[in-house]
Formats: C-alpha cells, sequence, structure tokens
C-alpha cells in the first residue's frame, strides 16, 4: 500500500505554514520527517490523519484519492505529541479497544506487569508514553503516524520501541517525526526534511548539513 | 460492539452531570418532550465547546479508531436519552 499526500496548504491567519508538500510513504517502510521546531511537522500528520483541516490537500492511497478524513476509513492509528489516553479510562480497557495483546505487552516489557488496572493518572510521563507508542504500533492498521515517540523514552525503551517499529513495518507504513534526529535516521528508510513549508526527500545523509537542519560535523 | 464499549467509556465521565440534569428536569418540568430538548442542547455545547477548544485533541483516541466526533456525541446522545426517558418513567410513578 502507498500513501501520498501533495497539494497542501496550511495558513494560520496571514501566516503561510505548509506550501509545497510531497511525502511518499508505504508498506515496509519507515517514512521519517525531520524539521526544525514550528516548521509543520505535526500539522503535516495531523492533516494526513485528518485532524486538522488545510485550505488544500490531496491524499491518496494506491494513486486512488481519499476525500474523507483519512481516520474514518478505520486503517490509520496516530501518536500525537500530547496525551492520547484519556484519563478515566483504564490500560487493560484501552489495551482492549485498541486490540492489543497485554501479555505480549508485559513480556517485553515486565516492569508494567502490575499495571492492568492503572489509569493513566498513575503513571509517569516516561510510561505513558511508552504505552501510548506500543499501542498506536501494534494495533491493526496499515498506516501508523507516530509524533516524537521518542520524548520522554529511557535509553533502553527507546531500543525496543525501535525494534517493535522494524517488526510492525513489514504489515504497515509508517510515518515518523522526533527531535531525536539520530534515531529518526537509524529508524527511516526514507527521510524527508521540511523546511519553509516545504518537503525535500534527503538522498544522502549529509544534505542534512547543507540544509542548515544541523551543524556541520554534527554526523561524523 | 467494541466501538460502542468505548463511547460508552467517553460518557462515563458525564453520567454524574447527566444525573444531576435529570434531577433538575424532574423539579422544573418532568416531562419526557423538554427533557429531550434540553439534552439535545447542552449535548451540542458540550459538542461546540470540545470542537472550539483544545479539549478537541482528547478526541484523537476515539478518532484513532475510526469513530468521528460527530458519531461520538449522536451516540452519547442516544444513550442519554435512553437513560433518561426511564429515569422519568421510573420517576412519575411516585410524583
Amino acid at each position: 500500500m502507498i500513501l501520498e499526500i501533495d497539494n497542501v496548504e496550511l495558513y494560520f491567519k496571514n501566516k503561510t505554514i505548509l506550501n509545497g508538500i510531497y511525502l511518499k510513504a508505504e508498506t515496509g517502510k519507515v517514512t521519517g520527517i525531520l524539521g526544525s521546531n514550528g516548521c509543520g511537522k505535526s500539522c503535516l500528520l495531523q492533516i494526513i490523519f485528518g485532524s486538522l483541516k488545510p485550505k488544500y490537500k490531496l491524499v491518496r492511497i494506491d494513486s486512488s484519492p481519499v476525500l474523507k478524513p483519512l481516520y474514518q476509513t478505520n486503517i490509520v492509528k496516530y501518536l500525537p505529541q500530547h496525551a492520547l489516553i484519556p484519563k478515566n479510562i483504564s490500560l487493560k480497557h484501552v489495551f482492549k479497544f485498541y486490540e492489543v495483546d497485554w501479555i505480549e505487552f508485559v513480556e517485553i516489557f515486565e516492569e508494567f506487569y502490575n499495571y492492568k488496572t492503572y489509569k493513566s493518572t498513575q503513571l509517569s510521563g516516561g510510561q505513558l508514553r511508552l504505552i501510548e507508542t506500543y499501542i498506536v504500533l501494534k494495533s491493526p492498521s496499515k498506516i501508523v503516524l507516530l509524533d516524537e515517540p521518542f520524548s520522554h523514552l529511557a535509553p533502553l525503551h527507546i531500543e525496543k520501541i525501535s525494534a517493535i517499529i522494524e517488526e510492525e513495518k513489514t504489515q504497515k507504513a509508517i510515518i515518523i517525526t522526533d527531535h531525536y534526529y539520530r534515531n529518526i535516521i537509524d529508524s527511516s528508510d526514507d527521510i524527508y526534511l521540511l523546511k519553509n513549508g516545504a518537503t525535500k526527500l534527503i538522498e544522502n545523509i549529509l544534505e542534512l548539513e547543507d540544509y542548515k537542519y544541523l551543524n556541520v560535523g554534527s554526523l561524523t | 460492539m467494541q466501538k460502542l464499549l468505548t463511547i460508552l467509556a467517553f460518557y462515563k465521565p458525564f453520567v454524574i452531570w447527566s444525573f444531576l440534569v435529570n434531577i433538575a428536569i424532574t423539579i422544573v418540568n418532568p416531562f419526557i418532550v423538554p427533557a429531550i430538548i434540553t439534552k439535545l442542547m447542552l449535548t451540542i455545547f458540550v459538542w461546540y465547546f470540545v470542537n472550539e477548544t483544545n479539549t478537541r485533541r482528547k478526541l484523537i483516541f476515539y478518532n484513532n479508531l475510526g469513530i468521528s466526533s460527530i458519531k461520538l456525541f449522536s451516540v452519547m446522545f442516544f444513550i442519554d436519552i435512553f437513560i433518561t426517558i426511564g429515569y422519568l418513567i421510573l420517576i412519575k410513578e411516585y410524583i
């Protein structure tokens, strides 16, 4: 399955946020989006998901335009930058609603063994982020959108989540963005740089220095 | 069925408020039609409030399951009306 988005025009008041976007993601690949703060990475994910309505956009799946919000097709899962899980729902129910196996989860993250009846308010920011990232990755879908999945995560958990991303990409198209650029570079098969409201497909990782996303010498 | 359970989980925090409104309706005008109109107005108000503020972000949990905000609030309204009518029929037996 191939997801493409282009012809995006997003304005906040009179300020142009996105204009000149083309992004392609496909099953079997992780597509990374890099860009400085406020460049519109999160907006782009929200537009793909369908929760943010720009002036124009064209989303295509296998070359066919998708006219309704993508989330209504039930083939996409989105991890937003902010908290996802409502405060009043226990983890047991969250896993049930998202059709994710709790046993499989605690086999990977043993420290959560006794947390099944906990609610999100009883978890630390890092623990909550880990669970949210896990359910979004593991829940049945064809497209996964991850906005800063590595934020607040311990290095060991980042390794485990990266391994799960690698495993899930065989059945899903995954789009990921984060400020931990090394994790994005390591996890991604294709990388787009979002700058001045437009995307640029990065052919050579050193281009990130040329486009002044990274300081010269950062990658060596 | 799974979607209905998810919508019920969304409705849960509103139950106590709905019950308080039911008590107010019982005191002021304990008839079914005014009760439905009152609940419809309140549902539209909450839906508008959620859509126009940052609270909208909380709906992504439900959007991920293919449930749009209009579906979420419509089903919540019908569940609430079902409970309200049951409550009013029951309470009229004692008035």
